[in-house]
């Protein structure tokens, strides 16, 4: 599995800025921080005006992942989800977490709306995690980056459907493989997912870089080192 | 909470006391229905008593719903003396609730609601304020740490207070020190109202008029935003606020409350929501409000400080951005939750609107729930029809979307029994994995659902 280091609230991380190789973004004590540190990988920290990336279809593990980063940004201030769907599980939230009286759940599936919408919530929160419907144009896209940048939001897009325009993003994250483990012909559990995700963009060094995340359900999201190589050296943005 | 907030006199007869425990209260006198306090249902039984009052004499102050305070020096001029004007208000009062009024008259809000408490035999009107309140036990400062620290330096009443250097208690107490000194002094009210500027005053016009409840409670908390956002940035902060109506029919109903500290946000939105909950229910605004408006008064220019430790900036920089996604999306999309028990994802789910207070959760969150599905939540959850296709009891391959996937593995099924007495079908849930993700599955009557997606 390899060794995990804190990614701790964003404003306070000293790994802010610093990319890792291994991570456990949920609260690990940061005396674990000195056990190791392999350099130049991914950049997942939701700092204050990064706007991050979830690409993949529903079931991939991606708003788990996109929800414990939203967590790691902030560990005081008032979180929002936009929900498009009115599907979202606050459960998720606190188990990554975000306490009940920090979560706010805003569900808007007027996509005639959503723009102003998201635009209001940049406006209030510190840290955003929003779902984005389709056909949302790339320049009102931009438009949301643009103002979260400037007013030091910290955001985890997630596209319902298709792409976010390139150069929004600060890491682009698309899903691979998922796998799940503990279940097998009517016995067991579901326990364990490993998502194997493409990292691209700036926080990613400009590097398309595939890494594994596994999510054991307990209070830990670890990224598994090894797989933290460029498959074909291509530069993004 | 559980305490007595008010009692009729026979309740007070058979021993029951203002802050007594209900239990106790209740042991004093079993035959006495208990009610929960509502101050919405208050201020609407309130606003006739306000209605008469104001009949007799102009701009009536209401402090909460069972307290006004009336302005009397004009009318006094009016009505040839001060107990000739309380005689009328007595009995105008006493024509629509009966028995229990307490009235009293004095120098100041403070020195008046003290002489009303002890008006239990008729009102009580004070010559001189200042030896009227020397008498007065110190506890009804109100302020509790500050009360068991002047007993504990010797000062048991207020008049030994005010016999105190005012500016060794200011330096020793500081600013509720000084506020205490100054209301044993008989210097009520230490504000120094300043001229109302113009344009902080907020309105909102209804079309179709504001009628039912739901919509008064957002329009109030709408509209103190508004106000303070209005003031805050001067530092300005209203101890008064005038809430004006304009009926469909043209009737125009305005009504002030006052407060003895600044508004906070919250408090000047439930007061407007009092008022209008009140006119709305009482009729006194026929079909409906068609333009609502609110004044601040009294301004203090003594706004909220934060706190070095406290981050206030962030809520208040949240909250003021989910009003505004409540009237873009409606109060029902801005949501928050905490979590309670349940068998299924959705039902350990207690949903409320921000803003509102939770209901304590219907089930315990901490009992055992067996039946449950085990490990981790789904993290969306949904209740959308899935072809699921079998092969000797084993689910084998899912539709999503517009192609079949091959089923890789699965858990379950996990029964749960439904009310079969109210014809609720059995349930068997299962956890099925594919190549695009893992699902919780619920198999109903033949029927299969995908109802959580573990995202």
């Amino acid at each position: 599995m390899g060794h995990p280091l804190t990614i701790a609230p964003a404003n306070h991380s000293p790994l802010a800025g610093e990319s890792i190789g291994v991570a456990d973004w949920r609260g690990v004590p940061p005396s674990l921080a000195g056990e190791s540190t392999e350099r130049a990988t991914v950049d997942l920290a939701v700092t204050p005006g990064r706007v991050l990336g979830l690409i993949g279809p529903a079931g991939s593990g991606l708003t788990s992942m996109g929800i414990s980063l939203v967590a790691a940004a902030t560990t005081i201030e008032p979180v929002a989800v936009l929900d498009e769907r009115g599907w979202f599980c606050p459960s998720v939230a606190w188990e990554a977490g975000i306490g009940p009286e920090r979560l706010v759940v805003v569900r808007c599936s007027d996509r005639s709306l959503w723009p102003k919408v998201a635009a209001t919530l940049l406006e209030g929160f510190a840290a955003v995690y929003a779902e984005v419907p389709r056909h949302v144009p790339d320049q009102v896209l931009r438009r949301l980056g643009s103002l979260a940048r400037s007013r030091g939001v910290g955001v985890v897009l997630r596209a319902m459907s298709g792409d976010l325009p390139a150069g929004l993003l600060y890491l682009r994250i698309e899903r691979a493989t998922v796998r799940w483990d503990g279940v097998a012909n009517g016995h067991g559990r579901l326990e364990r997912r490993a998502l194997s995700i493409k990292a691209s963009g700036k926080g990613a060094k400009g590097t398309e870089r595939y890494l594994e995340v596994t999510d054991d359900g307990a209070n830990a999201v670890h990224l598994v080192p090894g797989l933290a190589v460029a498959p074909s050296g291509r530069a993004v943005g | 909470m559980g305490v007595v907030v008010a009692a009729d006199l026979l309740a007070f007869e058979a021993g029951v006391g203002i802050g007594m425990r209900r239990r106790e209260a209740e042991a004093l006198c079993p035959t006495a229905t208990t009610l929960i306090a509502d101050p919405g249902a208050e201020a609407v039984a309130f606003e006739p008593v306000v209605a008469a009052v104001e009949s007799l004499v102009p701009r009536v102050e209401i402090a909460h719903p069972g307290l006004a305070f009336v302005p009397i020096a004009g009318a006094v001029r009016y009505y040839g003396n001060e107990l000739a004007l309380v005689s009328r208000v007595e009995v105008e009062v006493a024509s629509l609730i009966g028995t229990g009024v307490h009235i009293g008259v004095a120098d100041g809000p403070f020195g008046a609601r003290m002489a009303a408490i002890q008006a239990a035999d008729g009102p009580v009107l004070v010559k001189n304020t200042v030896t009227f309140l020397a008498d007065l036990d110190i506890s009804v400062i109100g302020i509790t740490e500050l009360v068991d620290t002047f007993r504990w330096l010797g000062i048991s009443t207020l008049g030994d207070l005010s016999e105190l250097p005012r500016a060794a208690i200011a330096s020793r107490f500081g600013p509720s020190g000084l506020a205490a000194h100054r209301v044993a002094s008989g210097e009520d009210r230490p504000v120094h109202p300043r001229p109302i500027p113009e344009g902080y005053a907020v309105e909102e016009r209804f079309d179709p008029p504001l009628e039912d409840l739901e919509r008064a409670a957002f329009a109030a908390r709408n509209l103190s935003a508004r106000l303070l956002d209005g003031l805050m940035p001067r530092g300005g902060m209203p101890y008064l606020i005038e809430v004006e109506a304009v009926s469909a029919d043209g009737d125009v109903r305005a009504r002030t409350w006052r407060s003895s500290h600044p508004f906070s946000e919250a408090e000047l939105a439930e007061r407007i929501r009092w008022q209008l909950r009140a006119w709305v229910e009482s009729g006194g605004v026929p079909g409906g409000i068609r333009r609502l408006r609110v004044v601040p008064g009294d301004i203090s220019d003594r706004g909220r400080q934060l706190r070095l430790d406290e981050d206030v900036t962030s809520q208040e920089d949240a909250r003021r951005a989910l009003i505004r996604l409540q009237s873009l999306v409606g109060p029902d999309a801005v949501l928050q939750a905490i979590p309670q028990g349940g068998r299924d994802p959705a039902d350990k789910i207690a949903w409320y609107r921000w803003g509102e207070k939770p209901a304590a959760p219907e089930r315990d969150p901490a009992a055992p729930w067996p039946g449950a599905i085990p490990g981790q939540a789904p993290a969306l959850s949904t209740r959308t029809p899935i072809s699921i296709e079998w092969e000797a009891g084993f689910p084998t391959r899912v539709r999503l979307g517009s192609r079949w996937e091959e089923v890789l593995s699965w858990a379950g099924p996990w029964r749960r029994t439904g009310r079969w007495w109210e014809g609720q079908p059995s349930a068997d849930r299962y956890q099925v994995v594919t190549s695009a993700g893992a699902f919780l599955c619920e198999v109903v009557e033949g029927e299969a659902f995908v109802t959580g997606v573990y995202d």
